[in-house]
């Protein structure tokens, strides 16, 4: 198989970029879509040219590190797959393809194809974990979660962190992703407790990372690797509506108890 | 170097760990401030140390090459995780875990290590319940457990098809609340490139910002090492991209000792390579040996469909070979028979490399249906990437290199022969012998990090004399300078070959001659190769770009050449080890139905390689007391 | 109270006040609807109708004020999180498809100014009677204003009727994305009952613009005299 391959080409985060076009030849209807980027590379240094850069590790779909949009849907035409699931026997011979990265201004380019996404990392920081510490948990039994919780619960937090939800978006919002986590979360009794700071915690910092907000269209859900479902996003809204009731309702600085010497 | 001491406690096994954790020291919490560890890696063990030591109140320098903590290859592992919790009340104890631990390393672990992990474990399940881990739960709410990797009890708790992302998430989360309060500072997209060593111990890393290339020292107090293990040295695996060895092997080159590198385990049931643009090689759960058959023909060559073979004509070689055990006789033992078949020229698929993995007798009994819901992901995934349909014939299952048993070489206390190094994770050697069980990974990697490495990393820092050092001393200047100049000579090579060229010929080299079967005559030969091959590629090795860019290439470059002299060690301990056990197997050392015979009595011992520049390496042996399980024959039949 | 409004100043906060405001105005035009399909019961009954309304003079202006500020909050929410958006993705893609966006709600914007701009329309001409003074003053024959008069002689003027079904174009696609969107926004999720929540904005859209449309086509075709 034969394609024309049209991909952005970038030297860094604050050069200009540009569509190239590679020609690339040898391509087995078995190849993955990486692979075969992989013999497009391996010809560039061939030839003492710089490689295409992209992200890629597992190359099993799981570790959400691959990351191009390709023909205009990110992940690529397959639904439910990563890039590095995608393989050649999707494309016809002959076939143009345009390979650009995720673009987002909380996502910038650090070089080609890769793009910086601790965006991501930040929203979680801000609160997406149950604080607990290392030791002294009860045993795993004593609290019972019902199954079909528990598969709720998993439902979320099967989301790998790729992006492709605030790649897909129109507004570049990141909604899915915070969705998913703090759907996890609150899901589960072990997250109860923190579900209202969580909740405002994380939205509040993926407004600072220059998220988009979101305007209910589901292009996330259509293109996530995990089928992670966009009701999930509802759910978020809920947690959120709920967390500003019931914050309202608390002093603003928690009380100090009686003057107690510690 | 010294002699090795493991410095394992004495006493009764089951006592060893609560009497050794009350005799260490502990450092008070106002010093604990004072203190830095730096953590390289940030899969399971990495992320739980990270976070641990955070928050018992020391401050965490913690480093990935990944662009986000949560994407280390711990995320990759499917099936489940290990405890002795018998809530099926079906047998399992602390006991018997570890017996299993044993008996399927083939006699080469370390008792009090494994009884220990073995205790451990049922805390990492309440842990990573409390983490919000979401568990298979049964409808009355209990934490579910199935029956994994060739133990007859059910003691495998996991996430869907996802376990290792689940746990790891888990660990991620617990880093993200300790990086919020200050406790851990996170370096992604930074590589360790070298260690820096003052005075004989550990005090820092020299790493390269994958983004911008600046290359820059970190020191601390003490380093904990969790980078992973080296399976992509045979450049197919099933191992993700990025993973490396150079972490260890450049701990190794300052005299950390590496132990056991000829374990690698092959795991049994991969999808077999397509072709010479094959990048990795995917995994298929092994739960898909519960129900499904391995076959090959009875004669070959057979050109016929495996549907129009009739099943007296076809060979169920695993069952024949293991009644006991049959399809679920563990990696080392189902690999070896599926090279054996191969081998025989009765593999079936491109090259005869593969094997058939048959449904269809499940299917009959039980329905499609049951067998679409227990894997339907699986053989969906089988399907995307071979085109083909699993329910219809028979899927291909060839081995390929997984997990590595051996790594740097760490006593009781997780810590290397250079003092302040502590080394954890599958980047040690220490639980599995020389064959891990399935499961028992994830189980290891949460282990050491959440509750080994915490208490004993305390009584080092509480008693190693350990002055403070400035980022520019001496030692770190000079370390800096090695690291430029080694990538200063990457690049300016400028040859003809690529880096994926040399890697992939290396691998070839390795998988022929010191892959799932081992000789002398092998061995000796990919030991005349590898250094030959390492010549060219400093000599013809071609890396565009510079070094002060984000430069994927030269990373790989940079790693890759540290697999050439790597391999080579790999190759010493092979021909060294004259025995089959666990995953090393040595033609010459076989019963005469093909079985290993292990030889105890000259090497139950494990092997502790020191580094000599421009030298072979130096033997150290560590030997292996057998105080409470007597070393039986592994017997699967 | 200063958390919760704190709370709303968030781009999700910001949203459940567009959403809220939206349903606010979904009812009003649902209503608005209903009263004016008094006109097929002849002048008496919508003369009576508007005069009714009229009689109450607190009441409405208080309804008026009201629906401006749900309007002014709704618009002005949608304008700033819009600008937010555009600059969330400064760079845009060379190709993009839509994998199962509806295109009612790729049109918000285009339809919500429509709206606007016939929003405007409509209050200068049958609310204002600024467009149109000719007809303003008329009385029936008991004496209220002569709304019925008004409507018919406006839909018998085609452009008018060519203005008034551009409006409700853009009434109906923005009602069926607003409608399901806004429970969403609000956070109402219902495993079951999904589907029926998702088909709740087109219908109620549908039939809204049903009503207004045969109001203007009963006229137009001389139906309503």
């Amino acid at each position: 198989m034969k394609f024309t391959l049209k991909i952005w080409r970038q030297e860094g985060p604050h050069e200009p970029g540009r569509f190239v076009t590679y020609e690339a030849h040898e391509v087995s209807p078995g190849m993955s879509f990486l692979e075969m980027l992989d013999g497009v590379n391996q010809r560039l240094l061939g030839k003492g040219e710089e490689p295409v850069a992209f992200e890629q590790d597992c190359r099993e779909g799981i570790c959400g590190s691959c990351s191009l949009v390709i023909n205009g849907i990110p992940h690529g035409p397959d639904q439910g797959i990563t890039t590095c699931q995608l393989y050649m026997r999707r494309f016809c011979d002959g076939a143009d393809i345009t390979i650009e990265p995720w673009r987002a201004k909380a996502f910038p380019i650090l070089k080609d194809l890769v793009v910086d996404r601790r965006g991501l990392d930040r929203i979680m920081q801000a609160g997406g974990y149950i604080s607990v510490n290392t030791g002294g948990a009860v045993d795993g039994n004593v609290l019972l979660i019902g199954k079909d919780q528990a598969e709720a619960a998993m439902d979320a937090a099967s989301c790998i962190g790729c992006g492709a939800c605030v790649a897909a978006c129109k507004n570049a919002s990141a909604m899915l992703f915070v969705a998913a986590k703090v759907s996890h979360m609150a899901t589960l009794p072990q997250g109860r407790p923190e579900r209202e700071r969580r909740v405002s915690a994380m939205l509040e910092a993926m407004d600072r990372e220059g998220f988009g907000s979101c305007s209910n269209q589901y292009e996330c859900e259509a293109v996530c690797p995990k089928h992670i479902s966009a009701r999930f996003i509802a759910n978020l809204n809920h947690e959120y509506l709920r967390a500003g009731i019931v914050e309202s309702g608390r002093p603003s600085e928690p009380e100090s108890p009686h003057a107690e010497s510690s | 170097m010294t002699r090795l001491n493991s410095k394992i406690p004495s006493g009764p096994l089951e006592s060893k760990w609560d009497r050794h954790r009350f005799s260490e020291k502990l450092v008070s919490p106002n010093n604990k401030r004072k203190l830095t560890v730096i953590v390289v890696g940030t899969g399971l063990a990495g992320a739980s140390a990270a976070s641990t030591l955070g928050q018992l109140g020391y401050h965490v320098e913690c480093f990935c090459f990944h662009d986000s903590p949560r994407r280390a290859h711990s995320i990759a592992a499917q099936g489940g995780i290990n405890a002795a919790k018998n809530y099926q009340d079906d047998g399992d104890s602390v006991g018997r875990l570890f017996y299993d631990t044993i008996k399927g390393g083939d006699f080469r672990s370390r008792e009090a290590n494994v009884y220990r992990l073995a205790q451990v474990s049922t805390q990492i399940i309440d842990q990573c319940v409390a983490l919000g881990i979401p568990f298979a739960r049964e409808y009355g709410g209990q934490l579910a457990n199935r029956s994994f990797g060739g133990v007859q009890v059910s003691r495998t708790f996991y996430c869907r098809g996802q376990t290792g992302q689940q746990l790891l998430l888990g660990a991620y989360s617990a880093l993200c609340w300790q990086i919020e309060r200050g406790q851990v500072t996170m370096h992604p997209r930074t590589e360790l490139l070298d260690l820096i060593l003052v005075d004989g111990q550990a005090r820092g890393i020299v790493a390269r910002d994958l983004v911008t290339g600046r290359i820059s020292a970190h020191t601390a107090h003490a380093v904990v090492l969790a980078t992973g293990g080296y399976s992509n040295v045979y450049y197919l695996s099933t191992n993700a991209s990025g993973c490396n060895v150079t972490a260890t092997y450049r701990a190794w080159k300052h005299g950390a000792a590496f132990a056991n590198p000829c374990f690698t385990q092959i795991h049994p049931t991969a999808i077999p390579p397509g072709g010479a643009h094959q990048a990795k090689l995917t995994l298929m759960s092994e739960s898909l040996r519960n129900d499904g058959r391995l076959w090959v023909p009875k004669v070959s060559p057979d050109h016929r469909l495996p549907g129009d073979i009739p099943s007296i004509e076809r060979d169920y070689f695993l069952e024949r070979r293991y009644p006991r055990f049959g399809n679920l006789a563990p990696r080392d033992i189902a690999s070896r028979a599926v090279k054996v078949v191969c081998d025989e020229g009765r593999g079936v698929g491109t090259g005869g490399q593969g094997v058939y993995l048959d449904f269809s007798d499940v299917i009959e009994q039980q329905g499609l249906d049951v067998v679409r819901e227990r894997y339907g992901n699986l053989f969906d995934m089988y399907h995307r990437i071979t085109g083909e349909d699993a329910y219809q014939a028979p899927m291909r299952i060839y081995p390929a290199p997984h997990y590595t048993m051996g790594g740097l070489w760490v006593d009781y206390n997780l810590m290397s022969t250079v003092p302040g190094l502590f080394v954890i994770g599958e980047a040690n050697f220490a639980d599995h012998g020389a064959n891990r069980l399935g499961a028992s990974s994830l189980m290891q990697g949460l282990a050491d990090g959440y509750f080994i490495l915490p208490y004993t990393i305390g009584h080092y820092l509480a008693t190693a004399n350990l002055l403070p050092i400035p980022e520019d001393h001496a030692e770190a200047r000079g370390a800096i300078q090695l690291v430029e100049t080694r990538i200063n000579r990457l690049l300016t090579v400028k040859g003809h070959r690529t880096a994926a060229m040399f890697h992939r010929e290396l691998g070839t080299l390795l998988w022929n001659h010191c892959g799932m079967s081992r000789t002398e005559g092998g061995l000796t030969s990919a030991l005349q190769a590898i250094p030959k091959l390492r010549e060219e590629f400093w000599r013809d090795v071609m890396v565009t770009g510079s070094g002060d860019s984000f430069n994927q290439e030269l990373e790989y470059a940079g790693r890759v050449a540290d697999y050439l002299e790597f391999a080579e060690l790999l190759c010493h301990d092979a021909l060294h080890r004259q025995e089959s056990c666990g995953a090393h197997f040595r033609e010459e050392y076989q019963t005469e139905d093909g079985e290993p015979r292990r030889d105890d009595a000259r090497f139950a011992y494990v092997a502790a390689w020191e580094y000599r520049d421009q030298a072979v390496p130096v033997l150290h042996k560590e030997p292996l007391a057998f105080e409470f399980v007597p070393p039986t024959m592994r017997s699967y039949q | 109270m200063i958390r919760l409004f704190s709370h709303f100043q968030s781009s999700a906060g910001k949203k459940m006040v567009i959403a809220l405001t939206g349903l606010g105005l979904v009812v009003f035009v649902v209503f608005h609807m209903l009263g004016n399909l008094q006109l097929f019961q002849g002048a008496h009954a919508l003369n009576r109708y508007a005069a009714f309304l009229r009689d109450m003079p607190i009441l409405l202006w208080t309804a008026r004020i009201g629906l401006l500020c749900m309007a002014v909050f709704h618009i002005g929410l949608a304008v700033q999180l819009s600008v937010r958006n555009r600059r969330a993705r400064p760079v845009g893609y060379l190709i993009h498809r839509y994998r199962q966006a509806s295109i009612a709600s790729r049109t918000m914007a285009i339809s919500g100014m429509t709206l606007l701009v016939f929003l405007g329309f409509h209050l200068l001409h049958l609310t204002a009677g600024v467009i149109d003074p000719a007809f303003s003053d008329h009385l029936d024959a008991e004496g209220h204003r002569d709304v019925y008069g008004k409507v018919v002689h406006a839909f018998q003027n085609p452009f008018m009727v060519i203005i008034y079904l551009a409006g409700q174009v853009g009434l109906g696609l923005h009602l069926t994305h607003a409608i399901s969107s806004s429970v969403q926004t609000m956070g109402f999720e219902h495993a079951g009952l999904s589907r029926l929540l998702k088909a709740f904005g087109p219908v109620i859209g549908l039939i809204v613009v049903l009503g207004n449309v045969a109001i203007v086509l009963a006229v137009f075709l001389r139906i309503v005299r």
